[in-house]
């Protein structure tokens, strides 16, 4: 082989090499999703966030995974993340549309709320049709009844909030089917809506939260994919001063 | 013969006696070496003092230490002997003094570890038996069970008797909680043990590999799925101690732990009638204790049954999948 093929040959190995370690470094570990700045929203010791839950992700390249969305307090609209920023010391009003259907989780035990104001959740039920009136609960049975899709916790802050699904069957086979699910296509599909309150800790950082739902249909034990990528079922609450 | 074995360099030229330098050096500094490992590093070795069992095994690697330290010393003093005194200076090129086979050396090298390493096995045996073997992670029947006797009831406890607390600790991605199968079987995320009281660990885990690692108590368990391992502790001191998991177990594995509690008896005892009152409405929906659990077989009910649902996360292991790892 001639020197100039053999240059050329270790600068396209050189170059793959480089682009594989950037491949694996950008695709595969990813950057950190956006956060949302719920900073200056905040109102009298309060600030409201909204998320949403749904059963695919058909924003991004991994359309089969289940997926929390996050409301960006100025546009409205249901951004692809799960990194949000409140202040210190105040109370969270949270909203999640529960857009996906149920799944029995892996312990019961994270069937009960904890850690919110009152350890109770307020759930309105949609059936495609009428908007139930709201109930205050404290407990889900995920083994007995289609109760559960997913769970909000930040085990640091011991928050534990079961996120409660459609309740029949003829529901969960009507989910949405594009994610985030917002008019028009998507609104009228069966889903719930919890709404509860915490406040924050005193003292600024971050909180990482997470989903007790085993819901990485498709990977072991139900907790790896979505489960165990930011920005799908577990996500980051940044605490700022 | 000996000061000739150990004088390669100027000390034989210089009619400087290094063996009886070195001995004499190494002597006084084992000797004061051995009371610092022993007397003033030892009472702050790790984990601390906080159990019987981290006591014994404080205890232990304060012994293990002090031997080892004349050891670490003569192999340090040999070491700085050689580069004082017995460079070779500029200039001269002539061959260190030929080695030659010295019995006396190598019968009392010989002897002397050999003794040291018997020794250290026993002590080790008989540490790992009884006080210092935690019964970390031997499985549902430990050979060494610390001088434990087993429960004699799974379902209820009383302080003092011969009835040894259980607590079962359940790993999961990503949290501990914690079962109390003798108070009604309500399970927590807080870890709360009396002080004093012998607690036998029941520690398994509902997905991947965890290690339950309780550092100041001694105890450190693998959590696997499907196994009931056992371990033992009786604290010594009320207070906090953290709970870590020590098996790399995904993405918040690092997030992993927790802040346990060793209470007063009759702060132990309030507690569990507190929080089995106000777990209780969740603890009628957990699965009948047992020492594991398999979240792909549950009792599901009849609406779960008609999604298709057959366990908990659903999905386990299937082969169709594509994107099964």
């Amino acid at each position: 082989m001639s020197l100039p093929a053999r240059v050329a040959t270790l600068v396209v190995a050189f170059l793959a090499v480089v682009a594989g370690v950037l491949w694996v470094v950008f695709d595969i570990i990813g950057a950190q999703p956006q956060t949302e700045n719920y900073m200056p929203y905040a109102q009298g010791g309060q600030v409201n966030v909204t998320m949403m839950t749904a059963a695919q992700t058909t924003v991004t390249n991994k359309p089969d995974w289940v997926t929390y969305f996050i409301q960006n307090p100025s546009t409205k609209q249901f951004d692809h993340t799960t990194y949000f920023a409140v202040p210190a010391n105040t109370t969270v009003n949270v909203t999640i549309l529960g857009y996906d259907g149920c799944t029995p989780l892996r312990n019961p035990l994270w069937g009960k709320v904890a850690g919110t104001t009152g350890n109770v959740e307020n759930v309105q039920y949609y059936n495609g049709k009428t908007l139930s009136a709201s109930q205050a609960l404290t407990t889900f049975n995920s083994w007995a009844n289609c109760a559960v899709q997913h769970t909000f916790a930040i085990p640091g802050l011991g928050l534990n909030v079961p996120i409660a699904s459609p309740t029949t069957v003829a529901e969960n086979n009507n989910l949405c089917g594009t994610s985030p699910c917002v008019a028009p296509a998507d609104a009228g599909s069966p889903h719930t809506v919890v709404k509860f309150s915490f406040k924050t800790p005193g003292t600024p950082g971050s909180y990482r939260w997470q989903c007790f739902v085993p819901c990485g249909l498709g990977y072991v034990d139900g907790n790896g994919g979505p489960m165990s990528t930011p920005g799908y079922m577990a996500g980051e609450m940044e605490v700022q001063a | 013969m000996a000061t000739e074995a150990l004088t390669p360099g100027s000390g034989a030229r210089s009619g400087r006696n290094d063996a009886a330098w070195l001995l004499t050096i190494w002597i006084v500094l084992s000797i004061i070496g051995c009371l610092l490992v022993a007397l003033v590093w030892g009472p702050h070795m790790p984990p601390g003092r906080a159990s019987v069992q981290a006591a014994s095994q404080a205890t232990d690697i304060t012994v293990l230490g002090t031997i080892a330290t004349p050891v670490v010393i003569g192999v340090l003093l040999y070491f700085g002997w050689a580069l004082a005194f017995w460079r070779q200076q500029p200039g001269d090129e002539t061959d260190a003094a030929p080695l030659h086979g010295n019995v006396k050396v190598q019968t009392t090298w010989i002897a002397g570890t050999s003794a040291i390493v018997l020794a250290l096995a026993v002590y080790g045996t008989v540490e790992l038996i009884n006080p210092a073997g935690a019964g970390a992670g031997q499985g549902p029947q430990p050979v060494f069970r610390n001088g434990m006797p087993p429960a004699a009831s799974a379902t209820s406890w009383a302080p003092g008797t011969n009835n040894i607390l259980q607590v079962q600790v359940i790993g999961q991605q990503w949290a501990w909680t914690f079962r109390y199968p003798q108070f009604g079987g309500f399970e927590t995320t807080q870890l709360v043990i009396p002080v004093n009281q012998p607690v036998q660990f029941n520690v398994t885990s509902l997905d991947v590999i965890h290690s339950f690692w309780a550092y100041t108590l001694g105890v450190k368990a693998d959590a696997n799925p499907g196994v009931n391992n056992v371990a033992y502790t009786t604290a010594t001191v009320t207070g906090d101690f953290q709970v870590r998991c020590d098996e790399l177990c995904g993405i918040w594995h690092g997030s992993m732990y927790d802040t346990g509690q060793v209470m007063s008896v009759s702060g132990f005892l309030a507690w569990t009638k507190t929080t089995a009152a106000t777990m209780a409405g969740v603890t009628k929906m957990l699965p009948p204790y047992a020492l594991t659990y398999d979240p792909t077989t549950l009792n599901l009910g009849k609406v779960n049954a008609a999604l298709g649902l057959t366990g908990a996360g659903g999905g386990y292991y299937n082969p169709a999948d594509p994107e099964q790892p």
